[in-house]
């Protein structure tokens, strides 16, 4: 079953063609690995898939693209509704300012939610499935901000999961962070897999090999291959995938 | 002998030119904090010795030479709070469209350069627009509604500016956070954006009254009373004010030197005033940035 479908996205920042024509598959419970080097659009695709690029003035998108089925550029969509169901983590974390239960009650009270104990047994889900749960269980009511830098991507990562998305987006989620707090949430990421289709963009090769099914990699705007992860790392098909991903450039 | 190894005199050169800059700074700073002091200790020992409850209490007597100046300690604050209540909201939800709605549009740019121009206009010519269109045209005469109008018109491009500046100082990281959640854009504003800009747009709002309870020129000729010993009944009542009766007693009261001590008394009030918000204000900022969880 297909959970992303994009077909023939072009993508312009006012007249910089930043994507061209990229069509690629998400199948469900997989996940999915953007590489290549920085300004190759794999980042301002990810946030297609969102609709965060709506945010940033003079931008331009043809093409579709299919979230479950469902156009999600159709005139009809309310961007808010999309969202819920596409979570996203942020390369750098960003939680609020609040409480760290309120930073994961937050999605589920703008979303309209009032039941308390629905909220409170959210909270604690979404922090086990996160994998911090065990270490913020006795500080609910402190500062979000009091965490370590890995302890807050960990929130975020929670956060976002809180509201039940199908998608989670994730750009560059451990670049910021230590290789223990990166080995957690690669740890993480493979967990999650079992509930969530997960979209990662990395420019960590290892990360790339070691928690993705598939991998795509980006060259100046263009999807140059996209294969299962393995393929893609042992037997590349082009030349370019090849020279990237052994380091020659990049 | 290479230029690196002259370096010994040039690190004594480097070091004295600091040395001098430094003194330069620390001196300049020490002068400002020494006239502040000066001004303020001349004004409080002058006036500290008129200034008695029955001085804060009763409306000024016999020509202005006697008695206190209850009248205008209200005025003034009735003012600051009409002013407020014109200023404030209008300032505050004119600041979040420029930031968060209208960044880069026109009509935002067109804002933005009129708010600073009217920042650039002298407080007098607010007076005389402020009689032109609320005393006159519009007819509400000489009266606290005229007044505070004009002077919220005053404050209005500070409290617009601050909360604008307030806003951009916020990361735009939060926002995508919220966004990214499903959140609507208001409901980032309210639940997220607005509290943490919070304290500083307090800071703004609390300057902004410094400034409006020290002004004499807008009240000029839409409220201020040359002597009115008692209190407003209506918002079309007028009102004697602090700074307007600080101007009165000093250069056309009934005997000038008669009313010296009340004049430095005044003044001392207006000063203790101002401070007094200020202090508010720096409460209500910890207070603020407290309950937004920084830390």
């Amino acid at each position: 079953m297909l959970t992303v479908e994009a077909k023939n996205v072009d993508f312009y920042y006012s007249d910089f063609h930043a994507l061209k024509n990229i069509s690629l598959e998400v199948e469900k419970n997989k996940v999915v690995a953007f590489i290549g080097p920085s300004g190759c659009g794999k980042s301002t695709f990810l946030r297609i898939l969102n609709r965060m690029n709506d945010l940033i003035d003079g931008t331009r998108m043809t093409g579709s693209v299919l979230i479950e089925g469902e156009d999600i550029y159709a005139p009809n969509v309310r961007v808010d509704e999309l969202r819920k169901k596409v979570g996203m983590v942020f390369q750098k974390p960003n939680p609020f300012p609040k409480t760290i239960f309120e930073n994961i009650a937050y999605g589920l009270r703008v979303n309209g939610i009032k039941d308390n104990s629905f909220i409170e047994q959210r909270v604690e889900e979404s922090l086990k499935s996160a994998a911090l749960w065990d270490e913020v269980k006795d500080k609910l009511k402190k500062s979000a901000f009091a965490l370590s830098g890995g302890q807050q991507q960990r929130l975020c990562i929670a956060r976002a999961l809180a509201i039940s998305p199908k998608v989670v987006l994730m750009d560059e989620p451990a670049s910021a962070l230590d290789p223990i707090s990166t080995a957690k949430i690669e740890e993480l990421i493979y967990e999650l897999k079992k509930d969530y289709t997960i979209i990662i963009v990395t420019h960590n090769m290892q990360q790339a090999s070691r928690v993705s099914d598939k991998t795509a990699y980006f060259y100046l705007g263009e999807l140059i291959e996209y294969d299962d992860t393995t393929k893609i790392f042992t037997n590349p098909q082009k030349e370019s995938t090849q020279n990237y991903i052994t380091g020659r450039f990049g | 002998m290479t230029p690196l190894d002259k370096t010994s005199k040039i690190d004594k050169r480097k070091r004295r030119s600091q040395f001098i800059a430094f003194t330069l700074f620390k001196l300049m700073s020490y002068s400002v904090v020494a006239m502040l002091i000066l001004i303020l200790g001349f004004i409080t020992t002058k006036g500290i010795g008129v200034i008695n409850w029955e001085f804060l209490t009763t409306a000024p007597q016999e020509g202005m030479t006697k008695g206190g100046i209850y009248p205008a300690i209200i005025g003034t604050l009735v003012l600051v709070l009409g002013s407020s209540l014109f200023s404030f909201p209008i300032g505050i939800m004119s600041g979040i469209y420029m930031n968060e709605y209208a960044t880069n549009s026109k009509l935002a740019a067109f804002i933005r350069v009129m708010t600073n121009n009217l920042s650039g206009v002298p407080s007098v010519v607010f007076g005389l627009f402020g009689m032109a269109l609320f005393v006159n045209t519009m007819g509400f005469g000489d009266s606290i509604l005229a007044g505070s109008l004009t002077l919220g018109l005053l404050s209005l491009p500070l409290v617009i500016r601050t909360t604008e500046e307030s806003l951009k100082a916020i990361d735009f990281s939060f926002r995508e956070g919220s966004l990214a959640l499903g959140a609507t854009k208001l409901q980032t504003i309210r639940k997220v954006i607005l509290p943490m800009a919070f304290p500083n747009i307090i800071t703004g709002l609390i300057l902004s009254i410094g400034r409006v309870s020290g002004e004499t020129a807008p009240i000029l000729f839409t409220v201020a009373a040359y002597f009115l010993p008692k209190l407003p009944h209506s918002i079309f009542d007028q009102v004697m004010a602090l700074p307007y009766h600080l101007y009165v007693i000093s250069t056309s009261g009934t005997d000038i030197e008669a009313s010296r001590g009340i004049a430095y008394g005044t003044a001392l009030v207006l000063i203790a005033i101002v401070l007094i918000v200020n202090l508010l204000a720096n409460f209500l900022r910890t207070f603020f940035s407290k309950r937004v969880k920084m830390n």
